[in-house]
């Protein structure tokens, strides 16, 4: 049940709601995730291809919270709080009901739950939700941990960090794939694209096909973080000259890269972890 | 054939009881005498004229609906072995093959129990109601023919026509969830029907009534009011709460395609939405 | 008069019907049902509605032929004017139905389908699919919706009828009813009250009917002034599946694609059906009727199976009685093309392959043609007074009776596919007559003293508390129930005989008392349904005893009325000039038949038993013939009676 204070608005607008939380699981929240993955998935292509894909989006420069909060955050945010009044609103009911739609419908709504949850974590963990110094340094340790002109060497290390971070990601990871694949579906039908149960069973194969791609994909930048072994100095020496050229270039400012980049007394000590962590594997 | 040298003399059937409206619910076991051909309603037609536990306890008839106990009427709808149906089509046989130890009887859990297998399920003729499940004719007087349907039409709508208002799919829909009020004491009938009413309303319409308004809108004349029965579906309560589990459509008895009038419904009110916003 | 208002007793057909249109007209309707409406009998139907249509008109089909046929078909106790004018209706009725929204069948070019049906040769039944009647109940349940969202209806669904209320001048000003959740009784005020509560199937334990089918409304009714017509004409059809709770339709089609009807030679023979050899079987059908074989017409099928299983002590199974209708030798593609919705039926209910496995079948009560008896206002072309107050009216002036449970009709059989006809004809039909009954009802129901619905209320209430403070250990009353049935059933279907009719009415008195004893297992005073079946059950005496005092009395064959004894012979002599003698003998004989007995019956209640007049038939329009159907000499008699009505007529003409 929705608070008190909100039910009038969320059932006067219920259609308009539900519909704007379907489209949103696919743009721009699902699209987002797609190319999120891709990129990621560049890290078997080597740090430096990792950076330049990283670049790119931060390119953006001071506009980049803004777009972050308006296509990224705030969508997310809609979607996955929506999605609990939607979770609230059922009662799965598999133990007598056990056809293979009716176990979708509660897997999007798990995997949906643990997607939310594993965002709202990822982002803390890795991109801090505020870009604040005060507000990082108060964090450090557990969140903010990605440095954007460190990309390859900050998420790895952030990453590999315990095994529980490990197989949270590979959870997060797989809930995300599968609960787009799944929506995708659903979404066909909630929209009226396929209606009779020919076209749901090929559009079926369909959000089929792409969840299977989108997991190889995912699972691949996950490796590609998660047990990808490499010469974390080398990389982060490789990472440095790429800053050092593009200030030279005066692509960026010395202060810029101040900010995205490890502070240097930093430096040695996520080093070490990343160290430890691939003396263990 | 039912090979019935290897059934028993008697079988054992668990039925959840309760003596009323918001009373405590209890189960209840009896013992019936085997007989060839036995459906539901005839264990407990035997059950209540026996009106004895299997302890020999003295008990009241189990009470429950049903009517022409040849799946068409929709009255006898039940939850059996944990799965919701027809009492009329449940036949002893099949549920003994199905679970061997006893047959287990439960009132529908979406909609209020009047008294142990009887539910109240007026809510779904206000569904109806609500969905304008009608065609609106100027008179009933002599007018000459309807509109000319073609065979593709005919064979389209016929389905969807069978509908009994059964609430089987209402039951197995993890969306459809019970509303339950109480009359107030100092309530009249009426006042209490009109509250019940736009409590329904504000909730869940379900498969059956979307599935209507998808029949309604196909026919010739009925779709005169089609926009008004898509706002219906627009409305709180509308379609938007289905959770695409499909449940519907796999216990339906008359095997109605619900899931293809509900994203028929889909595709109709995103373009009503559309021309809406747009004007 | 302001605020009238018409209350309805039954939520099928015939009572929505007459529901939408009162509402039309502007009236204030009440409507009670047993059950949510939508759950009506009505849904059970399959066949069709007959009317005359455009193809038929075109193979040369008209109005009076359909009229003919359905008197004809009801072996002339149909009273002719209100069965002209609803046959006369019936096209329209299809049209209106067809603009609600029915589903039926269409042609390739859109048009209305039609299938052929018994007792015609034209392709009169409009059908959807299986289920015609369901079909039709929803459109007629969707307009009262229509109403009802507009305050003009208002429906009490789950309460049961227990009377009218009669003023002191005898006119109905309302009825006392009971909500079967809360038990409550309460007085129900209204300017009519409209009967619609279809037939009494229970009454002989198992049929084809659904379970509301009990005959209360109408017993209730009966017991308080309104008289019963043409009781024992009971419909029983040939093939129904025995069910341990109902009986169910298995249709003739089975028949027609090439079923044969069987039992084993040995008596109850307990190999499995296909193993018994060919020889051993014995099809009666086609042994009896060579001609025709398993596809006698369904009077004699019915007979027969009866026969071999009552008589003959034939029956394949020892506890119940059924014989083999087998389809099992005919390949199972060509059953799925031709049979396939009927075989799934049959397979549901049983859990058996009728593709693997012989079916057993056997005769069930299907359709009461008698009812309430009710007036009618003739109109000067032979038809009816469209708005007269006299339609539909009983014996009870303001108490009105449509639907199965009036008997005016189907005569002494009814045609198939035209009981929803005759359904939604007597309810667009009542409609305007209860305009007309409302402008000059004696004194408005308003105005009625309260006192009068409080004292009926008090009746009805000290019947309750006192069913309910029985002592216990006295009678069970589902087993009376059994019991009545068994003997209705053993004494008042197929076959009648004078003497097995005397012995059943003699164990329905006694069971008629012993029910009067009856313990409730259940006291409570919430959704007790074994009060109200034990109520309705006791009103079942009154409907068993009609039915058995008409059939004793009635020494013929009409119909549906089977009394051997008393049957019309076949010709038996084989020289032809004899066979002539022996014919006109035999129309002799028939046309005092016709001046005995073709009469309806007419019980009245008298308090404890039931009290028989015979009222005339009206057969101003069409002269009642014998029907010949099978019978050996057919064409030599058909041919001495159309020299006699030519003669008749010839003399007609020239006393003109």
């Amino acid at each position: 049940m929705a608070t008190k204070l909100s039910a009038p608005f969320l059932v006067r607008h219920e259609f308009l709601l539900r519909r704007l939380h379907s489209l949103s699981g696919l743009v721009p929240v699902g699209a987002y995730m797609v190319v999120h993955l891709i990129t990621n998935a560049t890290i078997w292509s080597g740090a430096g291809t990792f950076q330049r894909a990283v670049n790119q989006i931060h390119s953006l420069g001071p506009v980049l919270p803004l777009v972050e909060w308006a296509f990224i955050f705030l969508p997310i945010l809609f979607h996955g709080l929506y999605g609990i009044v939607i979770i609230r609103s059922g009662l799965p009911n598999n133990g007598s009901y056990s056809y293979f739609t009716n176990i979708r419908y509660t897997l999007q709504r798990a995997s949906g739950l643990i997607a939310f949850l594993f965002i709202m974590w990822h982002v803390f963990h890795m991109h801090g939700w505020i870009h604040n110094s005060q507000w990082r340094e108060f964090i450090e340790g557990i969140g903010g941990k990605f440095f954007p002109f460190n990309a390859a060497t900050t998420a790895t290390d952030a990453i590999q960090a315990s095994f529980l971070i490990r197989a949270a990601y590979f959870v997060g990871v797989v809930a995300c794939v599968f609960h787009l694949a799944n929506g995708i579906w659903t979404m066909g039908i909630t929209w009226g694209l396929w209606t009779t149960p020919e076209a749901q069973r090929k559009a079926n194969c369909v959000a089929g096909s792409i969840g299977a791609v989108l997991l190889g994909i995912g699972l691949l930048a996950w490796a590609g973080f998660a047990l990808r072994s490499s010469d974390s100095d080398a990389e982060r020496a490789l990472e440095n000259k790429i800053i050092d050229a593009r200030i030279e270039a005066g692509q960026i400012t010395e202060g810029e890269a101040k900010h995205k980049r490890v502070p240097t007394e930093k430096k040695r000590s996520s080093a070490d972890v990343g160290e430890t962590v691939l003396g263990e594997t | 054939m039912a090979d019935t040298s290897s059934k028993p003399d008697h079988f054992e059937v668990r039925v959840l009881r309760q003596d009323g409206p918001q009373a405590s619910s209890y189960w209840e076991r009896h013992r019936v005498r085997y007989e060839p051909d036995m459906n539901v309603i005839s264990v407990l037609q035997r059950i209540a004229s026996q009106s004895q536990t299997v302890d020999g306890k003295e008990v009241s008839p189990v009470a429950w609906e049903c009517n022409c106990l040849e799946e068409v009427c929709g009255a006898c709808t039940m939850v059996v072995n944990g799965r919701v149906r027809q009492a009329c089509t449940a036949l002893v046989d099949r549920l003994m093959a199905e679970q061997e130890s006893d047959i287990e009887l439960q009132p529908m859990s979406k909609f209020p129990v009047q008294r142990d297998l009887v539910v109240e399920r007026r809510r779904m003729f206000r569904g109806l109601e609500k969905s304008k499940a009608w065609v609106t004719v100027d008179t009933y007087g002599p007018m000459g023919a309807g509109p000319r349907i073609s065979q593709t039409e005919q064979e389209n709508n016929y389905p969807l026509s069978q509908c009994m208002s059964c609430g089987c799919c209402l039951e197995a829909c993890p969306q459809y969830t019970k509303v339950e009020l109480v009359q107030g004491d100092s309530e009249s009938d009426d006042a209490f029907a009109e509250r019940q009413d736009s409590t329904f309303d504000g909730e869940f319409v379900g498969a059956h009534a979307i599935s209507q308004v998808m029949l309604f809108n196909g026919h010739p004349i009925a779709k005169n009011d089609a926009n008004e029965r898509l706002d219906s579906l627009m409305a709180p309560g509308g379609i938007q709460v289905c959770g695409n589990a499909q449940n519907c459509v796999a216990v339906c008895p008359k095997e109605i395609p619900l899931t293809t009038s509900i994203a028929r419904a889909g595709r109709a009110t995103t373009v009503r939405a559309i021309t809406k916003f747009f004007g | 008069m302001p605020n009238q208002k018409v209350m309805i007793i039954g939520g099928g057909l015939a009572g929505l019907a007459a529901a939408m249109k009162l509402a039309e007209l502007g009236v204030d309707v009440d409507l009670m049902s047993l059950t949510p409406v939508k759950r009506s009998h009505s849904v059970c139907a399959q066949g069709g509605i007959n009317s005359v249509n455009k193809q038929t008109r075109l193979a040369g089909d008209n109005e009076w032929k359909h009229f003919d046929d359905t008197v004809y078909g009801g072996d002339f106790l149909n009273h002719q004017p209100p069965v002209k004018e609803m046959t006369e209706w019936a096209p329209r009725i299809i049209d209106l139905m067809d603009r609600l929204g029915v589903t039926f069948n269409r042609t390739t070019e859109g048009f209305l389908d039609h299938r052929r049906f018994g007792g015609t040769l034209y392709k009169r039944t409009a059908f959807a699919g299986a289920t015609t009647g369901q079909q039709l109940l929803y459109v007629l349940d969707e307009q009262v919706r229509r109403w009802q969202s507009q305050g003009r209806v208002k429906v009490y669904e789950s309460w049961d009828y227990l009377g009218p209320i009669l003023a002191d001048d005898g006119t109905c000003c309302g009825c006392v009813a009971q909500d079967l959740a809360t038990m409550e009784i309460r007085s129900f005020s209204a300017d009519a009250v409209v009967v619609a509560s279809g037939g009494c199937g229970l009454i002989f334990g198992r049929s084809t009917m659904s379970m509301v089918c009990t005959g209360s409304a109408v017993s209730r009714s009966f017991q308080m002034g309104a008289d019963y017509g043409n009781g024992e004409f009971i419909q029983v059809h040939p093939t129904a599946i025995p069910g341990a709770d109902k009986l169910r339709l298995m249709s003739e089609s089975a028949r027609g694609e090439g079923g044969r009807v069987w039992v084993p030679s040995t008596p109850q023979d307990s190999r499995t059906p296909r193993s018994i050899p060919e020889a051993e079987r014995y099809y009666f059908l086609e042994d009896r009727y060579p001609e025709y074989g398993n596809l006698v017409p369904r009077d004699i099928a019915t007979r027969e199976i009866f026969n071999i299983c009552v008589n003959e002590g034939l029956s394949v199974e020892q506890g119940r009685q059924c014989v083999f209708l087998d389809l099992t030798h005919i390949e199972r593609s060509e059953l799925d093309r031709k049979l396939g919705g009927i075989l799934e039926i049959y397979e549901k209910f049983q859990g058996v392959d009728p593709r693997d496995h012989p079916m057993k079948i056997f005769p069930a009560v299907h359709y009461s043609m008698g009812g309430l008896w009710v007036d009618y206002q003739k109109s000067g072309s032979g038809g009816l007074q469209w708005g007269s107050p006299q339609n539909q009216t009983t014996k009870i002036p303001g108490l009105y009776a449509i639907g199965e449970c009036d008997y005016q009709y189907h005569g002494a059989n009814r045609l198939g596919a035209n009981s929803l006809l005759s359904c939604i004809f007597s309810g667009l039909l009542v409609a305007p007559s209860l305009v007309e009954w409302l402008k000059i009802v004696p004194k408005a129901a308003a105005d009625q003293p309260s006192s009068l619905y409080e004292a009926a209320r008090q009746e009805r209430q000290v019947r309750h508390d006192k069913l309910l403070n029985r002592p216990s250990g006295g009678e069970n009353p589902y087993l009376i129930h059994e019991e009545l049935g068994d003997v209705l059933t053993k004494s008042a279907t197929v076959v009648r005989r004078n003497p097995q009719l005397e012995e059943g009415i003699d164990k329905v008195l006694e069971l008629k008392d012993r029910a009067a004893a009856c313990s409730l297992s259940d006291t409570g005073n919430w959704t007790n349904q074994n009060v109200v079946f034990t109520k309705a059950l006791q009103d079942m005496f009154p409907l068993a005893l009609t039915v058995l005092r008409g059939a004793l009395a009635r020494d013929e064959c009409r119909g549906a009325h089977f009394k051997p004894d008393f049957a019309m012979p076949s010709l038996k002599c084989e020289e032809p000039g004899e066979r002539i003698r022996e014919a006109e003998a035999w129309c002799d004989r028939f046309e005092g038949n016709v001046d005995k007995w073709l009469k309806s019956t007419i019980a009245t209640w008298q308090g404890d038993d039931v009290e028989l007049s015979y009222e005339e038939v009206d057969t101003s329009l069409i002269v009642p013939r014998p029907r010949l159907y099978g019978l050996v000499g057919a064409d030599v008699i058909e041919e001495v009676w159309k020299e006699r009505v030519a003669k008749r007529t010839d003399v007609e003409a020239t006393t003109a």
